[in-house]
Formats: C-alpha cells, sequence, structure tokens
C-alpha cells in the first residue's frame, strides 16, 4: 500500500511555510496580536478601547491562574488576594512618585512575596484541602485590609495622577501584559517546569518517585502566577484610579479568576485566553444588560463543563474537529 | 502517529485563534465609526442602583429625576439659545448593580460614548467615590444624588457637584438637637454616647460632625464608646454586647438602610434601653416599619429632606411624585435627585449651548430658588457640594414621622426620653 | 467586665454552638459517606432560610414548624440532586476537584436562583418570639436563641439515634469507614449514597430556617456560615459526629469571647483565620487529637 504522506507535506505544493505546527504557534498569535494593536487605529470608540483594556486584563489572570491551576493542578479560590495586592502596591507607589511600569513590577514583586507566605503552609495539603484554605486566606485578608488604615481602609484609597488621561496608554500597557503572561505560559509549558507540574497534576506522590519536588514546584509557579496577578491588579489600578478592599479583594473576583480557564479549557495554553475573552466581553456587554443571570449562567457552565466537557471550549473544539474529519474521512484521525 | 497529533494540535490551535478573532472583532466592529446623535435632544447619562443592595433607594432616585426630565420635557424641554429651540432631554439609563467597578465603568462608558452632557448618579458614598474619578477624565459634569462623603469634595476635582449636604453636618446637627433637647430640659446634661458608626466615610464623617459638636459644647455629652462595624454584615451581636456593656444613655449609629433593620432586631433582643435612639440618615423608612414595627417607634434619624416640611413646592412635588409613580416619596431619597435634575436643566439654560464645561461653568453658580430641600435654596458649594441644613425626624406611633428640628420646620414635639 | 457579663456571653456562646453544630453536621454526613466537600451547602441554607420565611409570611405557619417540615422536603430535594448530578461523579476514596468545583457550580447556580425568586435585599423573620427576652436569674438571653437551640439540639439527638440505632445508620457509619469493606458486608453503597446526600442537604435545609430565626438573610447569606461549617468539622476531625459538636463550641466559644478583646470589624476575619490555622496545624482536626493520645496510652 502506497504509504501515505504525512499531512503537511500534503499541502506543500501550494503553501509550503504553512506545513509546521510552527505556523499556528508562530503567525497566527502574532498576526492576532497586530491585529489588537492596529485596532484603534480604526477609531473603535473609548468604550471598545475600555472593554479590551479589561479584556487584556482578565487574560493576564486568567492565563497566570492557569500556570499553577490548570498545568499543576492546584486549584486555588484565593488569587484576588494577588490581585487586590497588586493592585494597593501601585496604587500607593504611583501615588508616591514612582513610574508606573516600576509601579507595576513593584506590585508583580508585593504579590510574589505573598505567594510565598500563603503557599508555604498551605501547600502542604491536598487538592480540595488547599482549596478550601485559600478561600479562608482570601476573605481573612480581605477582612484585614477593609481595616488597614495605610490604605485608606473601607474608605478605599485613590490615586491623583497629574497630567493628561490617555486611555490608549492604558490599553497598550494591559495588551503587553497580556502578551507577556502568554509568552511565560508557553515558556513555562515547554519547559522542565512545565513537565513538573504536569507530573504532579496527574499523580503527586509518582512525581516525586521520580525526584521531583512538589513542594518546591508548586511554590515556583505559585510565584509566577502570583506575580503576573499582581502586575494585572495594578495595571487595572491605575486605570480605575479609585480602588476598595470591598471589590479588588472580593471573594467573586477570585472566583472569577478560577472559572475563566476552566470554561476555557484548564491545561492548555489558549484555553484561559479564550476563557478570559468570553468572560471579559461577554460579562461586560451582555451580562450588563441582564445582570440578574450572571451567575446562573456560570454555575451552570461550570456544572455543565465538569459534567460533559472538563477540556472547556478548547477540549470541545477538539471534540468537533475530531468528528468533522472523521467525517470527512481524511488521514485527521489516525487509523 | 506524530501526524495526526500535529494535525490536531494545529488545528485546534488555528481555531482557537479563528476564535479570538472572531470573538473580538463582532464585539468591535459595530462601535467603529459610531455616529453621533442627532442633535435634537440632550442626553444626560443616569447611572444607579436599581438591584443589588442599594436597589431600593437607587430606584427612589431614579423615579425623582425621571419625573424631573418628565415635567421639563412636558414644557417642551430645555431652550438651548445657540440652536434657537427648546430641545427634550434623553435619559440614558444604566444600573450599576450596587457594584462599584461597574458604576465607574459605566460613568466612563455613559461620558465617553454616549454623547450625553452631564451624568446624574452615585447613590451611595461608596459608588459615587468611584465614579468620582471619571468627571474631569472626560471633562463632563457630574453632579451625586447619593453620595456626600467629603473625601469626593476634597481632591480638587472640577467637574464634580453634590446635592447632599456633607455627612459631617448630620453628625453636627444631630448632637446639635440632641443639645436643644438638654437646653429644654428634656434630658439631663452630661449624659454618656455609646457610636456604632459603618466602616465607610460616611461613618467616619458622622463622628466627625458629633465629636466637633461636642468640643464646641463641653459639659453636655460624653463620648463613652466609639467602634465601627462592617457594612452588609448580618450578626451585630457582639458589637450590641459590647454597646450594652458600655452603658450609655444614648445610641447612635450611623448605618445604611439594611443595616439598620438587621442591627435594630437585634438590638431589641439584647433588651438594652437608651433614652434616644438614632441610626444616622436612616429611621422613618417604609421598609423598617414593615420589618420591626412599633420597634421602631421614638428612633429619630437626621436627613437631608422630609415630605412634611412646610414649602408649597414640597407639598407640589409630594403630589406630582405620588401622581407618577403611585406611591409617596420614600424618605429623602427622590428629592435630592429631582432638584439635580432641575439644577442641571437650569445650568444648560444658562449655559445657552449643550458645551459641557460652559454648562459646569452655569452649575458653579446656579441658583435654584425654590429648592425642596430645606432653607429654599439650592446653591454649589466652592468645592461642589451643597451646604443645606438638615432636618431631625422622629417616627411617632403607629407609623406617624415629625419634624422635630429645627423649630421652624417642625411638625411635632420630640419626644425624649424614650419611653421604657 | 463582671462575672454577670462573662456568664451572659458563656450562655450566648453555648446557644450558638448549638445551632452551628446542626449547620455543620450535614457537610459532615455527605463527606464522610461519600468524599465529597460540599460547597453547595451554602446555597441550601439559603434555601432553607428562604423556605421557612416563605411559610410564615405567606400562610402565617410558625417557623419551628417551617423547620420541621423543612426536613423532609429538603431530604428529597437532596436525593433528587444527587440523582441528577452527584452520582455522576465518580467515587473515590478521597475528595476531588471534580466534585469540589461540580458542587461550586451548583451553589451559584443556587444563589442565582435565590436573587431571581426574592430579590437582593434582606429579609427577616420577625415573630412575637424574636422580640422576647427570657431571664434565668441574672442572665437574660433572647427566647428565640433559646427556641433555636433546644430545636438544633434535639435534631441532632434525633441523627445519633438514627445512626447508632437504625440499619440505615450502621451502614452510613460502614461506609464512613471503609467503602469497600462496607460493600462486601452487603451494603447497598449506591442507595446508602444517596439516602445520606438527602439527610445532609435535609440538615441544610432545616439549619438554614433555624439561622433565619436569628439573622437576617439575603441570596449570598450562606457564604460565611459555609465557612465556618469548614472551620467546625476540620476542628472536629472532618469524619467524627461528636468532633462536631467540640468543633462547634470552639469556634463559638472564640467568637463570642474576641469581642472582647478585637474590635468588631474585625470578627469576620475569626472564621476565616481559624479555618486556614485548623487546616494547616490540626489536619486531623481535635478529634485527631484525641484519638492520638489515646493511642499512645
Amino acid at each position: 500500500m502506497e504509504q501515505k504522506a504525512p499531512l503537511g507535506m500534503k499541502r506543500a505544493g501550494k503553501m509550503r511555510v504553512f506545513s509546521r505546527p510552527r505556523f499556528t504557534l508562530v503567525v497566527a498569535p502574532l498576526l492576532l496580536l497586530t491585529i489588537l494593536a492596529v485596532l484603534p487605529l480604526f477609531g473603535p470608540g473609548p468604550n471598545i478601547i475600555r472593554l479590551l483594556f479589561v479584556t487584556f486584563v482578565w487574560v493576564t489572570v486568567s492565563v497566570a491562574w492557569n500556570i499553577l491551576g490548570g498545568f499543576g493542578g492546584q486549584v486555588s479560590f484565593g488569587f484576588a488576594v494577588f490581585y487586590g495586592l497588586g493592585a494597593f502596591t501601585a496604587a500607593l507607589a504611583i501615588n508616591g512618585g514612582v513610574n508606573p511600569v516600576l509601579s507595576f513590577l513593584l506590585a508583580g514583586s508585593v504579590a510574589l512575596l505573598a505567594s510565598l507566605l500563603v503557599g508555604l503552609p498551605t501547600f502542604r495539603l491536598k487538592g480540595p484541602y488547599f482549596a478550601i484554605a485559600t478561600i479562608g486566606v482570601s476573605e481573612a485578608v480581605r477582612v484585614v485590609m477593609t481595616n488597614f488604615s495605610l490604605t485608606g481602609g473601607a474608605s478605599g484609597y485613590r490615586i491623583m495622577e497629574t497630567g493628561a488621561f490617555h486611555q490608549l496608554q492604558h490599553f497598550y500597557t494591559a495588551l503587553a501584559l497580556a502578551v507577556v503572561a502568554v509568552a511565560v505560559s508557553i515558556l513555562v509549558r515547554r519547559s522542565n517546569l512545565g513537565l513538573a507540574l504536569i507530573a504532579i497534576r496527574e499523580d503527586e506522590e509518582a512525581a516525586s518517585d521520580l525526584g521531583v519536588n512538589p513542594f518546591r514546584v508548586k511554590l515556583l509557579a505559585h510565584a509566577l502566577a502570583a506575580a503576573l496577578t499582581g502586575a494585572a491588579g495594578g495595571v487595572y489600578a491605575r486605570y480605575a484610579a479609585f480602588i476598595h478592599p470591598q471589590g479588588v479583594f472580593a471573594f467573586y473576583i477570585g472566583v472569577a479568576i478560577l472559572l475563566m480557564p476552566i470554561i476555557g479549557g484548564v491545561g492548555t495554553i489558549w484555553g484561559p485566553v479564550i476563557g478570559a475573552v468570553v468572560y471579559g466581553l461577554v460579562h461586560e456587554e451582555l451580562i450588563a444588560s441582564f445582570p440578574q443571570f450572571h451567575l446562573l449562567l456560570y454555575g451552570s457552565l461550570l456544572i455543565l463543563i465538569i459534567l460533559f466537557e472538563p477540556g472547556g471550549v478548547v477540549g470541545l473544539l477538539d471534540k468537533s474537529f475530531r468528528i468533522l474529519a472523521r467525517a470527512r474521512g481524511t488521514s485527521g484521525s489516525h487509523p | 502517529m506524530t501526524n495526526c497529533l500535529e494535525h490536531n494540535f494545529r488545528k485546534r490551535y488555528s481555531v482557537s485563534f479563528g476564535l479570538l478573532l472572531f470573538a473580538v472583532l463582532i464585539l468591535v466592529l459595530p462601535g467603529c465609526g459610531k455616529g453621533k446623535t442627532g442633535t435634537n435632544e440632550i442626553a444626560i447619562g443616569v447611572v444607579l442602583p436599581i438591584s443589588g443592595r442599594e436597589a431600593k433607594p437607587g430606584q427612589y432616585q431614579r423615579e425623582g429625576i425621571e419625573l424631573a426630565i418628565h415635567q421639563i420635557n412636558q414644557s417642551g424641554g430645555i431652550l438651548v439659545k445657540q440652536l434657537g429651540k427648546k430641545l427634550p432631554v434623553k435619559e440614558v439609563f444604566y444600573d450599576d448593580g450596587s457594584d462599584q467597578a461597574k458604576s465607574a465603568g459605566l460613568v466612563e462608558r455613559a461620558m465617553s460614548s454616549d454623547n450625553v452632557v452631564a451624568v446624574l448618579g452615585g447613590y451611595s458614598t461608596a459608588l459615587g467615590e468611584a465614579e468620582s474619578v471619571m468627571p474631569d477624565r472626560y471633562q463632563t459634569p457630574w453632579i451625586t444624588t447619593g453620595s456626600a462623603a467629603t473625601t469626593i469634595f476634597s481632591r480638587g476635582y472640577q467637574y464634580i457637584f453634590g446635592t447632599l449636604s456633607p455627612t459631617d453636618l448630620l453628625g453636627y446637627t444631630t448632637a446639635e438637637f440632641l443639645g436643644s433637647l438638654v437646653d429644654h430640659g428634656k434630658l439631663k446634661k452630661g449624659l454618656k454616647l455609646a457610636l456604632a458608626l459603618e466602616n465607610t466615610d460616611h461613618g467616619v464623617d458622622y463622628g466627625k460632625g458629633i465629636d466637633k459638636w461636642i468640643q464646641q459644647h463641653p459639659g453636655y455629652f460624653r463620648v463613652v464608646f466609639s467602634e465601627k462595624f462592617e457594612l452588609g454584615s448580618t450578626d451585630f451581636s457582639g458589637l450590641l454586647q459590647k454597646v450594652k456593656n458600655a452603658r450609655a444613655d444614648i445610641f447612635l449609629a450611623d448605618a445604611h438602610l439594611q443595616d439598620y433593620i438587621t442591627m435594630h432586631r437585634q438590638y431589641i433582643q439584647t433588651g438594652t434601653y437608651h433614652q434616644m435612639i438614632s441610626y444616622g440618615a436612616r429611621g422613618p423608612e417604609a421598609d423598617a416599619r414593615k420589618a420591626l414595627g412599633d420597634a421602631t417607634n421614638y428612633i429619630f434619624a437626621g436627613i437631608w429632606w422630609s415630605d412634611k416640611l412646610p414649602y408649597p413646592q414640597v407639598k407640589r412635588f409630594v403630589a406630582d411624585y405620588q401622581g407618577f409613580t403611585g406611591h409617596p416619596p420614600d424618605s429623602w431619597y427622590p428629592a435630592t435627585a429631582y432638584d439635580a435634575m432641575r439644577a442641571l436643566a437650569t445650568a444648560i439654560e444658562q449655559a445657552g449651548g449643550l458645551d459641557k464645561t460652559a454648562i459646569r461653568d452655569q452649575l458653579r453658580t446656579v441658583e435654584l430658588k425654590d429648592s425642596l430641600l430645606p432653607g429654599q435654596v439650592l446653591r454649589f458649594g466652592k468645592n461642589g457640594q451643597i451646604n443645606t441644613p438638615f432636618v431631625i425626624v422622629q417616627n411617632k406611633p403607629t407609623a406617624k414621622v415629625d419634624i422635630v428640628y429645627p423649630p421652624e420646620a417642625a411638625t411635632g414635639e420630640a419626644i425624649a426620653p424614650k419611653p421604657h | 467586665m463582671s462575672a454577670v457579663d462573662l456568664l451572659n456571653l458563656l450562655v450566648a456562646a453555648f446557644l450558638l454552638a448549638g445551632v452551628y453544630a446542626a449547620m455543620s453536621v450535614g457537610m459532615t454526613i455527605i463527606y464522610g459517606v461519600m468524599k465529597i466537600v460540599n460547597l453547595a451547602h451554602a446555597g441550601f441554607l439559603m434555601l432553607g432560610a428562604y423556605f421557612v420565611y416563605e411559610l410564615y409570611v405567606r400562610f402565617g405557619i410558625d417557623p419551628l414548624v417551617g423547620v420541621a417540615l423543612a426536613f423532609p422536603v429538603f431530604f428529597f430535594i437532596g436525593m433528587a440532586v444527587h440523582w441528577l448530578l452527584i452520582r455522576r461523579i465518580p467515587p473515590s476514596d478521597q475528595p476531588t476537584l471534580t466534585s469540589l468545583l461540580l458542587l461550586f457550580g451548583l451553589w451559584l447556580v443556587l444563589q442565582n436562583l435565590g436573587y431571581l425568586i426574592w430579590g437582593n435585599a434582606d429579609r427577616a423573620i420577625l415573630t412575637p418570639r424574636t422580640l422576647s427576652m427570657l431571664g434565668v436569674g441574672p442572665i437574660s438571653f433572647p427566647t428565640v436563641r433559646l427556641v433555636v437551640f433546644a430545636v438544633a439540639v434535639t435534631s441532632l439527638g434525633g441523627l445519633e439515634f438514627v445512626l447508632h440505632k437504625t440499619w440505615f445508620g450502621r451502614a452510613v457509619r460502614a461506609l464512613m469507614q471503609n467503602r469497600d469493606a462496607g460493600r462486601i458486608v452487603g451494603v447497598n453503597v449506591e442507595r446508602t449514597a444517596r439516602v445520606a446526600f438527602g439527610v445532609g442537604i435535609a440538615f441544610a435545609g432545616a439549619a438554614g430556617g433555624l439561622l433565619a430565626m436569628l439573622f437576617s438573610f439575603s441570596p449570598d447569606f450562606g457564604g460565611p456560615f459555609l465557612l465556618r461549617a469548614f472551620v467546625i468539622i476540620v476542628l472536629g476531625g472532618l469524619e467524627s459526629f461528636a468532633g462536631v459538636a467540640v468543633g462547634a463550641l470552639i469556634l463559638a466559644l472564640v467568637e463570642t469571647f474576641s469581642i472582647l478583646v478585637l474590635p468588631a470589624n474585625y470578627q469576620p476575619a475569626i472564621a476565616f483565620s481559624l479555618l486556614v490555622v485548623a487546616l494547616v496545624v490540626l489536619p486531623d482536626g481535635v478529634a485527631g487529637l484525641w484519638n492520638k493520645r489515646h493511642r499512645w496510652a
């Protein structure tokens, strides 16, 4: 029987450059990025820019959470802590005259330190107990920060910046941060750290038998995730110019950060991005018209995903592709 | 084997991107090149909570604004000299669900994309604070109808206004009222106060106002207990136990409507007695009377407006409001909103055109001589906030509410001390 | 503080502990039999509160009767939820994230149902009993707290009876100890699990009704109590019913007496901090400490 040429080569005659997976990993994302970067030139209006800004922030935290929760399987409900700490750190720094970009770096660092404080005691706990402990930590921090006078306590904290407001500046900062987050995610996934995380997710004991130090790996992933989340909190804080502990440390923020990757496809690279886009755009636009339904939507989505398609949107795509390929009878499905 | 893995891998990713691109485009493109709304109406943004914790007061404030708009449009609209004709007012309404971040985002949206000339909103303090960042950013005037915290107005913002007198004046007036009871022999001198303040700027200001009066009038009262509580708690029994232990004569709390109801219910359960009780700006609300019945008797409150004020314009407003909404005005909520809209309309007319900065300039000098508010004159102070006096009302048996202070506006006698 | 005040606080703590125990026992049953951390417990607390409220406000049924009615109603609701959702979760000897997230999703759905039906405003159950006080010597406390305590303790006693004197109860305890061994000795795991889930939800609903008699409630009312339930069962050792009572007592005492040293606005943080401490320091709970001590004896 004539050996079937690998699918890639089939198209070699027409477009050789598209025959490598590298295309999808390099060209397509760059295309998307370019489109987003030049979008403001088409005059989409401040509201759309704001929407995209918020989406980029969500993409960052979603991808960040996925590093620990998706690759590593450690479900944390407590990422609002890092988001909020990042927000307040950046706010304090900017008010103190520090350059905004440095403030965001500072925000990420503070969040990173916090992640160590949280992780050291809690990573000894297994799965669900870790998740529950993070709920406790998140809420305790919220109550303490609501009473912390240095940051205004329950009055909230205001950033007073001199100079005009340039919405596009915030837009590009958030876009850059989101790109960094995705890049980090890809790098982690392809590194030994990523392999270690996946091993821990699949079977922690076996992984440690093979020489992986679960405790250290989890701490490292947690630190990366927290740093990105903290920076995102800082970026958001600068835009909103007024932050409040009941807002940035709210339990529902931690929930949202967790929901986005799960909806999109936990454990994949682009799943969290899709989930964040869905959450960011849908949440802001459509659900704003029906505020009464959003918990119902997310709860049902979560239930359906857990029961029927744990791979989220990406998983669904995979399945539909396999069905399509089988229907077309191509070599997409290996005989 | 690798081929099909590659294939699926590739397909999955390319579709993921396609999806992302599609999602972004589908939601972004319609927004591109949004045309200006026609110049045959004046768009006013209104951002208030009609769902969430603050839904009830938010709804009442919305009704006040809509009544004002209705009346303005009935007479043809606002005269815009530059265009030589009257233009009707169009309300662009958003429900912020009592959520701060949403509130700020919606105000931003109204100001940047909906072509409004001004925005009314911000109930209550927390939402108002979040929103207050936007007016200067987009150089659009903003009038808050439900936030009284002085911190909003002390930042040097140039485009913000508020139709609520500052909360520290509320605290001051409360203490002043109690002082007047002492002067009239109803209460003894040197009584002890226990304060329970909500953990917000509102509570802080209230406490400051009380302290200021006490310091200016030594010998009248002594604060023996003062603590903050978190808004929205379901259980105040710990705090109330401490209040009970403080053995004070007068209990003054500053709370929002929900917390007032919760706290007072648990207060009754502790079996404590105080000669006078107040929950700040809450007291006569119908919801509280429904939930607690006679337990709300003799509670007094300092509020920004009462439907019992003896001005003809108040009587007219109450009748109009009842006709427009089908229910009587609840506490002070609709009045500050109604007058805010009227002041805005006057400022727009005086500006002669729809330039937002010109309207802002007019707001700085506008004077509403038939205001519903105590004193009958509405004028924004230099920092944008008005400074009208408060009235003290007291709940009387069988659902009656009397204005008991200041004496010029009083409709009944203050009952002090509270009967056991 | 005088001795009378301290005594008052002590009584208040005890009364609270009773309700807390009733509130947590539902989670313990479900966790023990199925190793599922029931985050939707909060949602059922909330539904129980509204159930009793509606019965009272619409039909004038005394809340205590409402609580009694909540038991059978929520029992069937629990069994229905198990049949619909829970039985699709692969069984396991260890709590899984799958079950955690599934029940979390259910909690979100229940919360939203609450908003849709009843709106966001706080409700409260107001009966003549609510505002009356009882005095025993120098100590006084609200009547309603004593009544709620009595009902809570009675229902816990009933549960103890069921667990020790009925076949079902013994089956439950067997499954809690070792699922496979239970199967070997003839316990129908599926059916017992379903009934146990029903009982767990029944207690959640009834406890919600009891809590509604003490506190005001809104659709997200379950959250803080859920966390307290966690603290209690973790302190108590996760699988021991006596442990639940001990855990409830500890939490109630800490909460009640902490107001003496902490300002009121920090009080919510106590339960949360205690949770983290308990999870980290006492993974086997107080009962575990007790067992350890006895093992060495």
